[in-house]
């Protein structure tokens, strides 16, 4: 062993402790990233002293894989949860206020009051003014609820955007990894940025990842669906401009597969759009059925056929018999009967296609109290609305609330209980792969006394030197 | 010793989502406190807010009802009343002919009581409720009872003319009615006199009424006929008892003819009167079917209220400490917040 020897080795501390001060800095600096993976440099002693063998990352594959569930899940019923929120508000309106079931309630209401003074012609405006209004909401309620469907069509497409994007951004982080590996160098930031891209794709789209040889990365959906695997699989979306009653919106395909429901804000968005939507919709065009039909005339001789009356649409004057699309949409108030187009609102009391009473007997109820019964008359209703197939019309609309209502309640629930994991799993992402701001400050400080004792050493070889060399010249 | 890793970040972030649901539960708990119910309904109910709002419209719909059923009870009871003024004034037209059946009342006398009971039910039956005629049947608009009149004669002094000259080929006032018997004026009055009191004469001449009376809903399954019509019998008896003796008291029939007259006259009040008093019955009825409708209703309503208050009511003193035991823990939190915060090794350096 020589004096230069140690100097040497001296030297290397210093080199190794400087190393290790710039890592302590980057973790300080990126403390408050949460993408960003704690590091922390591997020493290695050996004869010629020491140095830093390579920087550990400190990464958690399991954890991670909880949290891209995690938050694929939050994310798909958060989706969800505001959807509904917004469907339930289009239709419905500030706690059910404006919703057909209220505008029945209406609509019953001024039908008594104006059975039990038919003579009076004002309350017979106030039963066709209720009828407008029962009218305009399902027109509004329609008309929402495929205006919505367009907006989710256009955020699939969007979010698809997206997808293609972050793929292709993976696509270089992931190229990246696997060069640095390969060749043995540095692939931390890589590793990190990679993540941090993975984590962003999760929120779409719940995906399982698989690492092979040099850090290569395939990622699959959770049907099994390939979304990159060397390179990114094509996400395509062909948007549909218009929606109406019956328009079907187009699948999202991943590498030629159509994507299936599951968790993530896509699938969420598919749902809506294409399941609870167009339930929404059967569910107001047959609200629109019953009451054509409840206030369908009859021929009181018996001949003619069931005639549309007060609520008229586009196929009358025949009564639809069964789920009609859109109905809700082209249903109307009876021209005949409106006094705003001109019409005699009394024909309710009277008959407008059939005269049921052909002397004008000012206090005729017969037809109103028909009326009447009619819409407190059991009713058969498609199946495909999703509730009771077999009611009369006000408590059918009731229903079709507690439909919505028990969906929102339901994935209110899971949407709470979703985020409260996904904020756990979070918390023990980062407690696990962050950075903490004392841990390396504490650090920092026993390597300025490794950098101080370091330096001591050198100044003092330095001077063991120096005499060595007085001492020979 | 390896003590468990705890990021700066956190740290940072431990207390935020827990703020964040405090904070949204802050909201909600002001609602309840304020309006004393729950804040969303769909949330809290689910599947049984469609319960909720079918028993708010049926409320509504029951109150409606319960104030339809006032009309038509005050309908009932002006109906009622009209009927025992029809009655009141029959009785007194009753004593009038009993006079006139004992022959000692003048002619003139007795034509003006028929007169005056002829007056007095038109009136009565005419009288109008609401704007509405009440004894119309359905035909609202129109006064069911046409007046009966001598000049110019009205459809039904015209046709009660026309049966008397069927039936004895001159008229009342020709000086052959003097030699018209008792018994032949009885085979008159009860034949063809009768039906033009009666059936489609009556309808043609008197009544502009319907026998159809008015269908009201007084609960929401139930409907009844809640009018009376000017077609009743005891009115049509009443009407033909008193032109009879306005008409005949006028005549050329003699004294003889005329007791039997009043004796027809009487026991045709009689009936009517009677007649009369089955209807105010069933009109009695009607009103009670009603007001015991209405009380159902209104038992209805306060059950249907307090069901939905059991469903949508929030206890707001609940409410309240709710959210007061909430800001106390927001306060803790900001508070925790801040001295993590001032918990750094920094610091110290």
């Amino acid at each position: 062993m020589s004096l230069s020897s140690a100097l040497s080795i001296a030297q290397s501390a210093l080199l190794a402790t400087s190393r290790r001060t710039s890592v302590v800095t980057q973790n300080v600096t990126n403390a408050d990233n949460a993408d960003y993976a704690r590091r922390s440099a591997v020493l290695i002693s050996d004869q010629s002293g020491v140095r830093v063998s390579e920087i550990y990352r400190a990464a958690n594959d399991s954890l991670l894989r909880q949290y891209l569930n995690a938050n694929s899940a939050w994310e798909g019923q958060q989706t969800m949860l505001a959807g509904l929120n917004s469907l339930s508000l289009a239709v419905n309106g500030q706690s059910n206020a404006t919703s057909p079931a209220a505008a029945i309630g209406d609509m019953q209401e001024a039908l008594q009051l104006y059975a039990a003074a038919p003579s009076s012609s004002s309350l017979a405006d106030g039963v066709v003014n209720a009828a407008r209004v029962l009218v305009q909401t399902l027109n509004n309620g329609t008309n929402q609820i495929q205006a919505y469907r367009s907006e989710l069509d256009l955020e699939i497409s969007r979010s698809v955007v997206d997808l293609n994007s972050l793929l292709a951004d993976f696509h270089a982080a992931n190229k990246a990894v696997v060069k640095a590996t390969a060749i043995g160098g540095d692939a931390t930031d890589a590793l990190d940025k990679r993540d941090a891209i993975l984590k962003e794709i999760s929120q779409y789209i719940p995906v399982s990842t698989q690492t092979r040889d040099n850090n290569d990365m395939v990622i699959t959906t959770a049907d099994g669906v390939t979304l990159y695997e060397t390179s990114p699989r094509n996400v395509s979306f062909e948007p549909t401009s218009f929606y109406a009653a019956g328009v079907e919106g187009n699948s999202v395909y991943i590498d030629g597969v159509p994507v299936k429901t599951g968790t993530g804000k896509l699938a969420a968005m598919v749902e809506l759009r294409d399941e609870v939507a167009v339930t929404m919709q059967t569910q107001l065009d047959e609200i629109a059925r019953g009451l054509v039909t409840a206030f369908a005339e009859s021929d009181p001789a018996g001949i003619g056929p069931d005639v549309a009356g007060l609520f008229t649409w586009s196929g009358a004057p025949a009564i639809p018999g069964a789920l009609e699309g859109g109905l809700a949409n082209s249903i109307k108030i009876n021209a005949a009967y409106d006094p705003d187009a001109g019409g005699n609102p009394v024909l309710l009391r009277d008959g407008n296609t059939y005269d049921a009473n052909p002397d004008d007997n000012a206090a005729f109820t017969d037809l109103l109290v028909s009326f009447g019964n009619n819409l407190d008359a059991s009713m058969t209703f498609d199946p495909s609305t999703g509730v009771n197939t077999s009611s009369n019309l006000g408590s059918f609309a009731t229903n079709t609330i507690s439909w919505i209502e028990a969906l929102r309640q339901t994935t209110s629930n899971s949407e709470g209980n979703s985020s409260a994991l996904l904020a756990r799993v979070t918390e023990t992402l980062s407690s696990a792969t962050g950075v903490n701001v004392d841990d390396q400050m504490a650090l920092l400080l026993e390597l300025e006394q490794a950098y101080e004792a370091s330096a001591r050493l050198i100044s003092t070889i330095d001077e063991m030197m120096s005499i060595l060399l007085e001492m020979a010249g | 010793m390896k003590v468990s890793y705890v990021s700066s970040n956190a740290i940072n972030q431990a207390l935020r989502y827990s703020l964040m649901r405090m904070q949204s539960q802050i909201i909600s708990g002001k609602t309840e406190m304020t309006t004393g119910k729950v804040a969303d309904t769909g949330l809290a109910l689910g599947a049984r807010t469609g319960k909720a709002v079918s028993l708010h419209r049926d409320i509504d719909r029951l109150k409606g009802i319960i104030d339809t059923n006032a009309l038509v009870s005050s309908r009932l009871s002006a109906t009622q009343d009209s009927l025992s003024d029809l009655r009141t004034a029959g009785e007194a037209f009753l004593s009038a002919l009993t006079v006139a059946a004992s022959g000692s009342a003048e002619k003139s006398t007795s034509r003006e009581a028929g007169k005056v009971m002829l007056e007095t039910m038109t009136g009565i039956v005419n009288s109008s409720f609401n704007g509405e005629y009440i004894f119309a049947g359905v035909n609202t608009d129109v006064k069911p009872l046409n007046e009966y009149t001598d000049s110019p004669p009205s459809a039904s002094k015209a046709a009660f003319d026309a049966a008397f000259m069927a039936e004895f080929g001159f008229s009342q006032t020709d000086p052959a009615a003097q030699g018209l018997s008792a018994a032949q004026l009885k085979t008159f009055l009860e034949g063809t006199a009768a039906t033009a009191f009666t059936g489609a004469q009556w309808q043609a001449n008197w009544s502009n009424a319907t026998d159809q009376g008015i269908t009201s809903r007084i609960t929401l399954s139930e409907t009844t006929e809640t009018s009376v019509s000017a077609n009743e019998q005891g009115i049509q008896k009443l009407a033909m008892a008193a032109a009879v003796v306005a008409d005949l008291f006028n005549s050329n029939l003699n004294e003889d003819a005329l007791r039997q007259v009043a004796e027809f006259a009487t026991s045709l009040v009689g009936e009517a009167l009677g007649d009369i008093a089955t209807t105010q019955g069933r009109i009695g009825f009607v009103e009670q079917r009603v007001t015991q409708a209405s009380e159902r209703l209104s038992l209805q309503v306060d059950l249907f209220s307090e069901t939905l208050l059991g469903m949508e009511g929030v206890d707001p003193y609940e409410a309240a400490t709710r959210v007061e035991e909430l800001m106390g823990q927001i306060e803790t939190a900001y508070t925790l917040t801040a001295r993590l915060n001032q918990l750094s090794l920094l610091r110290f350096l």
